[in-house]
């Protein structure tokens, strides 16, 4: 970023500040567009290393299970813990279920699988790719001919999208099972008064893919901030870890900017 | 502990699902165990330890002011997302939204401000902590504390432990405060009620400020510890701190969730009679 580069004195004032850091918000945000036309068309051409999709997949979708696993269900029992008063206050025990149901297929399961996934593989792309990047790996790719778009960007991109897209499945199973749990324990609704309320006709596939679409394009913003933050590292180690600090919060930033977008848009 | 850390590595895993299970397992507990041990060793620190002038000041100025903006920008859109949503809902069953504004405050103060703040803090402040104390562990810095008979849990951990503590309150009502603003407008533009409406505070009770407060302790004391924690177990150069960022915050943030579930749980049997 050659724009940015100004006087130290300058940078003091309060305006440089905030100059500065729009225009390295601006650069960030277009190069994620850049990437992302450069990751779509050679998605289209199949211009992609599908070994490196499979490891991908295998280290991002199969090591998260755990940890997708155990927040989905707490997700569930503390979606129930909140619709308590509520729920006790009109008596409607019924509409536990679908509460919750509500709840979590639409906002609670996107949105906690998305933040838990981003610092589990968002952090941990970010931090691959910044080292590879400081260690010169990247260049050595380009010096043997070798994409390093097709090689390494690809599959790590649609390797989170993916990943995202799976783990939602997970996740709204989880977190229904856990919350149908937590009502019995907390609140004495039995299962079956649970399952009566989350297919008594108030809620249906809509609301499925809803949080399904809402999950892939958390994917989406996961993957290009990691992906671009990584390859835009610089400055040795200590370098490393500021691009993963600043992938983390610019991928939490996006998620909830682009849930309140995607809530009106197929609502 | 590198056997346990090297299998988060990608090194190759224990052959058989049950091995696989089992080394999960012990490697949980270990991680678990670590976190309970630099907790005791902070709070001791904090009764007897020495005292720093301005080192929390300043550790609470990098926690706090640096994440205003952030965790506002989170929370307003967050505000506008769910009373948007409830409205929506509600709409569907009862056609009255009147108590839309009273459900909804309700449920900002003893849930959505301490947990969203909290799983924002951990992903910030959590990533920098473990960074921070993850660079100067491979640089053999925190080894150097130690040679000179300065625990490192003293001087480094402490003053981000008491500073988080700090802040996690005043970021909870600061950002809780944005959500409940940008909540008002959504209601007023989409579903007409108007922000004197929106202000009721009939359904606040003593049980949800007492969760809110305990969980803003229990989320503001767990942060700090879990990210030193894998700060302090990072090992393999430049690539081990991208590791141990990572973990910690995966791992801040489940203990964020777990806790809530908990604390949430528990001032419900107490106070939801």
């Amino acid at each position: 970023m050659p724009a940015t580069s100004t006087s130290p004195a300058r940078l003091l004032t309060p305006l440089g500040g905030v100059g500065r850091s729009s225009m390295e918000l601006f650069a960030t945000v277009g190069g994620m567009g850049v990437l992302l036309w450069q990751v779509l068309t050679r998605t289209v051409r199949l211009r992609l290393d599908f070994d490196e999709l499979l490891y991908n997949l295998e280290k991002m979708a199969l090591r998260s299970i755990p940890l997708v696993a155990v927040t989905a269900v707490f997700a569930g029992g503390i979606m129930v813990i909140q619709a308590a008063p509520t729920v006790q206050r009109l008596g409607a025990h019924g509409l536990l279920g679908w509460g919750a149901g509500f709840g979590i297929l639409r906002e609670i399961g996107p949105l906690l699988c998305a933040l838990m996934l981003s610092g589990r593989v968002g952090a941990n792309n970010t931090a691959e790719l910044g080292t590879m990047v400081v260690t010169e790996q990247v260049d050595a790719l380009r010096a043997l001919a070798i994409d390093p778009l097709s090689y390494l960007i690809v599959p790590r991109f649609l390797g989170i999208v993916l990943t995202l897209f799976l783990s939602i499945v997970f996740t709204d199973v989880l977190a229904l099972l856990g919350a149908a749990v937590g009502g019995e324990l907390i609140l004495g609704v039995s299962t079956v008064t649970f399952y009566n309320g989350l297919t008594g006709g108030l809620l249906n596939a809509s609301d499925v893919v809803h949080g399904v679409v809402k999950s892939v394009v958390f994917g989406v913003i996961i993957a290009l901030t990691s992906c671009q933050f990584g390859i835009t590292t610089s400055g040795g180690a200590p370098g490393v870890g500021r691009s993963v600090n600043a992938a983390v919060v610019m991928s939490a930033t996006g998620i909830f900017l682009s849930d309140y977008l995607v809530s009106f848009a197929i609502s | 502990m590198p056997s346990a850390e090297l299998l988060e590595e990608g090194a190759a895993p224990p052959r058989g699902p049950l091995r696989q299970l089992g080394a999960l397992a012990i490697e949980q507990w270990r991680t678990w165990f670590d976190v309970y041990s630099v907790l005791v060793k902070t709070l001791y620190y904090c009764v007897k330890g020495v005292r720093v002038p301005g080192a929390v000041l300043h550790n609470a100025f990098e926690i706090g002011n640096r994440s205003l903006l952030f965790l506002s920008v989170v929370m307003g859109f967050l505000g506008m997302i769910f009373v948007y949503q409830t409205g929506l809902q509600n709409q569907r069953v009862v056609p009255d939204l009147s108590l839309l504004g009273a459900t909804y405050l309700q449920l900002l103060v003893r849930e959505l401000a301490p947990t969203i703040t909290a799983l924002m803090l951990a992903t910030r402040v959590g990533a920098g902590i473990a960074a921070e104390l993850g660079s100067m562990m491979v640089t053999e810095q925190i080894d150097a504390l130690r040679m000179c008979a300065a625990d490192p849990v003293d001087y480094l951990v402490k003053p981000r432990f008491l500073a988080s503590l700090l802040m996690m309150a005043v970021l909870a009502m600061v950002s809780g405060s944005v959500a409940w603003g940008t909540g008002m407008l959504t209601a007023q533009v989409f579903f007409s009620v108007t922000p004197a409406t929106f202000s009721n505070f009939t359904l606040l009770g003593i049980g949800d400020v007492v969760a809110a407060a305990l969980k803003c302790l229990a989320f503001g004391a767990a942060v700090p510890i879990v990210s030193a924690q894998s700060g302090f177990n990072t090992f393999g150069g430049s690539e081990g701190v991208g590791w141990a960022t990572t973990r910690a915050v995966v791992n801040s943030s489940l203990a964020v969730i777990v806790l809530d579930f908990f604390i949430g749980g528990a001032c419900q049997l107490i106070f939801g009679g």
